[in-house]
């Protein structure tokens, strides 16, 4: 009796599945195709090895530098703006979900841009340090605007999965801790902080991912001074058109989101640092 | 206190942080003057516009009923399938949830890629259909991962007990587990639809000609410089579902409102649950039918007399269209392109069919030589006549005998320098080099200019295939590096306006329309010559409709259509009879637009280099790039 409704619950998974097949796998085992051939058709490695040209190497080690630092920043601005939305006992938790994906409804593109507005030269931030007698700011078209478009753009991603964390952990487990005589900094570490574990490893790879991927901050951020992996791939696919060297750096990339799920599938088992 | 103090100020400084493009986008909304940069004063114009945009309230509409059909759909199968996943057995599951992350983790360019080769090996015809695949997909996993954890918060005895009372499992499902997972539910909807709303990337590759979503719409414009009714849409929008957040949540939640709160409240929460559980569904469902008919007429109507566009952005008054539409009955099926580059594996993957296109001399070249090009009946275009012969000379560099292509509009590269910021006269290349003009430098980001520009310097042609030249230039270029602010492209307008930089590089077209907004900006083409460059129309091999695909381009060579569009675009016309028609005499005879025949000596014309060429220029870019 309780097998057969296992096996009906099952069945709900089969449009998925080949949902899955049709439109996740088959069309990245095309890339793989596509990374592992020539322009001739013949089988190569040659794609991939173009991630060891010096160029591509500091592209790549560029992204993994400002995606990693953009990734702490998050994380370090993240976590006790969690605590506090979780200390300040808002029951509606979609309102809070809510405040952080709402900027969302603004296009990304045009967010993006108004970065530009408020970081340029005679831009609205340097014209109110100006009003105010205070030193510019003059980070536009360098590597601080860049982290800086990351961090307001996946900052929400490392939020959520946070507070979610944090709202579920029992009010009494903390309060039996202070009865056993622990401080807060110790019920902090030994109890609030292991077990917002997954929280953490799900926003960071919510936000190292995206980050290292990402064209379009560095190109408008960084006024495409700043060549990221992404910038290249993204290169490969439109101005060269080059599909092959695409597909193989694309499958370097990949190499990073692997190591992402599996750190995920070993800290986060149950899923419980989902964003949403 | 102390404490809770310090909370809030931080709380409100990350509320800063996150609200300020977006406060910034609404002031803009309400600007004057056209460009980002500069503040033209206060009007509500752009509200109005808006709604007679036709283009922009196409794409708003097609944006939200793909958010809304893709959110709808992933939202069914994601929860069977969270349900169903849930079932599985361990490791079967763990692998699921693995599949699952992909599209949320992968790159999302690798994931548009990847959706585009699909749909173009199994021949799926690009368009609205495969937008709304696209986006299911990577909407799916959003709805997975919210209703999962409250699955898992369920109590599975309450579902057994409900069994063994002898509720069917659908019943019981319903009955017991629904309710306790609908917040998942929800908020994985509400997540899939802004998912859908906001993406590009994923889009840009899969959609087809004449399906724009507001995002293709925007990239399309951000080079060109964002058209302001794109401020006001967003804003409206933002406003909108802002104004409903604060309806949901007037009244606190459920079970405690119930108990305390004053009638008055409850009313209200009564009031704002019939808004969400009924008015809303019952709108949204209206919205999707109506749009859902007026898609399918329209679909009919423009069957077998149409012409599909593949042009420019913002490279066409739209009001020419709207002429052309209704003095022929053919309907015009128009889709806009950033680059070249971009444009050119369209029309080889043949995965659209194209009727006219508009790409550049050095493309067309490549074109041709690849045999992606018909032969235009020149029969069916007399006002080819009206093209000055000259135009008709400059197209034969890439197309020889004028069989292929009628050129639309021309122009020249140079510098344009702000006369404030630089004090001695320019008429050179070498500024772009002079460490004056450190970080005031604004230099194209294409690979053809930006080497063009320096081997005109270095005295070589800008079609150089010597190696040494080549390396010659890569050097200046790897030097000019530390000088110059920003590598743009069509953002070099914004910029120089708003007096960003003291000297950029251009194309004439946009020089003129910078003028009108910034008076003390300059025109130059300097000494050592420069590019000129035909942008023309051409008719794919695969074209459908190619008798109005000429009759379009013959529409475009009449004078008085000519001289509509260059008011509108500001890039000069080749069409002699269009010139004639300006009735500013300082417009017609201005030197940016039409500059004298001995500065048009010094230039020279792209032309195509091979793909071998091509591939070490762009490895020699990205070792500039890359310093």
């Amino acid at each position: 009796m309780k097998n057969k409704h296992k096996k009906m619950k099952q069945l709900l998974a089969g449009p998925y599945m080949f949902w899955c097949a049709a439109f996740i796998i088959i069309p990245l085992l095309m890339i793989l195709y596509y990374g592992f051939t020539g322009k001739n058709g013949g089988f190569t490695f040659l794609n991939i090895a173009r991630i060891t040209t010096p160029e591509n190497l500091k592209a790549l080690g560029l992204a993994l530098l400002l995606s990693f630092v953009s990734t702490v920043f998050c994380l370090i601005l993240a976590y006790p703006l969690s605590m506090i939305l979780t200390n300040l006992g808002v029951n509606q938790q979609s309102f809070i979900v809510l405040i952080f994906i709402l900027p969302m409804w603004m296009n990304f593109l045009l967010r993006t841009l108004a970065w530009q507005n408020l970081l340029e030269k005679n831009g609205i931030i340097n014209v109110v340090l100006e009003l105010l007698h205070l030193p510019s700011l003059d980070i536009i078209n360098t590597p601080y605007a860049i982290v800086l478009g990351m961090v307001y753009n996946f900052l929400p991603f490392m939020v959520l999965p946070i507070y979610n964390v944090l709202s579920k952990i029992d009010k009494d487990i903390i309060a039996a801790a202070r009865d056993l005589g622990a401080n807060s900094v110790q019920t902090f570490l030994r109890i609030i902080l292991p077990l917002s574990v997954p929280g953490i490893i799900s926003g960071v790879t919510m936000v190292f991912v995206p980050a290292l991927t990402t064209f379009v901050i560095s190109d408008l951020l960084g006024g495409s001074k700043i060549l990221l992996i992404g910038n290249v791939i993204e290169q490969e696919f439109k101005q060269g058109s080059n599909w092959h060297v695409g597909s193989g750096l694309s499958l370097v990339l990949m190499v990073f989101i692997i190591i992402s799920m599996a750190l995920i599938a070993k800290y986060d088992k149950d899923g419980e640092g989902t964003a949403f | 206190m102390m404490k809770s103090v310090l909370q809030r100020v931080y709380l409100t400084l990350i509320l800063i942080l996150l609200y300020a493009p977006i406060v910034t986008l609404m002031i803009l909304s309400f600007n004057k003057s056209k460009s980002r940069s500069k503040w033209g004063g206060f009007t509500t114009r752009w509200y109005v516009e808006l709604f007679r945009n036709d283009q922009i309230m196409n794409a708003l509409y097609t944006t939200l009923i793909i958010a809304l059909l893709s959110a709808l759909i992933a939202t069914v199968i994601g929860t069977a399938a969270a349900i169903g996943i849930q079932a599985l057995r361990n490791r079967f599951r763990t692998f699921m949830m693995g599949v699952t992350n992909i599209p949320m983790l992968n790159a999302d360019i690798v994931t548009g890629i990847s959706l585009m080769l699909l749909f173009i090996a199994f021949r799926f015809s690009l368009g609205f259909s495969t937008i709304l695949l696209a986006h299911i997909t990577f909407n799916i996993p959003y709805v997975i991962l919210s209703v999962t954890p409250k699955l898992k918060q369920t109590n599975k005895s309450t579902y057994e007990a409900a069994l063994d009372l002898g509720a069917s499992p659908v019943h019981a499902f319903f009955k017991v587990v629904f309710p306790d997972i609908l917040p998942g539910v929800s908020s994985g909807f509400l997540l899939a639809f802004t998912m859908s709303l906001d993406d590009f990337i994923i889009t840009h590759f899969t959609k087809g000609p004449g399906v724009d979503t507001l995002s293709t719409k925007i990239y399309s414009e951000v080079r060109k410089g964002i058209k302001p009714e794109m401020y006001a849409l967003s804003t409206i929008m933002f406003v909108t579902v802002l104004l409903l957040l604060i309806l949901v949540n007037i009244s606190p939640e459920e079970k405690q409102g119930r108990r305390r709160e004053p009638v008055k409240l409850q009313r209200r929460h009564k009031l704002s649950r019939l808004l969400f559980r009924k008015i809303v569904p019952v709108m949204m469902a209206v919205v999707v039918i109506v749009g859902g008919v007026f898609y399918g007429s329209r679909a009919d109507n423009g069957g077998n007399n149409q012409v599909i566009v593949y042009n420019w952005g913002e490279y066409l008054d739209p009001d020419a269209i709207a002429m052309f539409e209704e003095e022929t009955g053919i309907d015009v099926v128009y889709e806009e392109f950033e680059t070249n580059e971009i444009m050119y594996p369209k029309i080889q993957s043949g995965a659209i069919a194209y009727d006219v296109v508009c790409p550049s001399d050095y493309m067309i070249q490549r074109m041709i030589e690849n045999n992606l090009l018909a032969e235009i009946d020149f029969s069916n275009i007399p006002n080819i006549k009206e093209i000055g012969d000259t135009y008709m000379e400059m197209s034969r560099q890439f197309d020889p005998d004028n069989k292929y292509s009628v050129p639309y509009t021309w122009g020249t590269v140079g510098i344009l320098y702000n006369k404030t910021m630089v004090d001695e006269p320019i008429d050179s290349w070498s500024v772009l080099w002079d460490e004056k003009y450190k970080d005031n430098i604004l230099m194209q980001d294409s690979v053809r200019d930006a080497f063009g520009i320096t081997l005109k310097y270095l005295g070589y042609s800008l079609n150089s295939t010597d190696l040494d030249e080549l390396e010659a230039a890569k050097k200046l270029l790897i030097e000019q590096k530390p000088l110059v602010q920003a590598y743009v492209i069509d953002q070099v307008r914004d910029k120089m306006i708003g007096n960003e930089a003291a000297i950029g590089v251009i194309y004439s077209g946009e020089a003129i329309y910078t003028q009108w907004e910034n008076p003390d900006l300059q025109y130059v083409i300097p000494k050592e010559g420069s590019n000129v460059w035909v942008d023309s129309w051409v008719i794919p091999k695969n074209a459908k409709h190619k008798e109005n695909a000429e009759t379009f381009i013959n529409f475009l060579c009449r004078p008085d259509i000519a001289k509509m569009n260059f008011d509108y675009i500001t890039y000069s016309t080749p069409n002699v009879g269009g010139r004639a028609l300006i009735e500013d005499e300082s417009l017609r005879n201005n030197p940016i637009a039409f500059p004298p025949a001995k500065d048009l000596d010094r230039c020279e014309t792209f032309r195509f280099l091979g793909d071998e060429n091509d591939a070490i220029y762009n490895e020699l870019w990205r070792e500039v790039k890359s310093k």
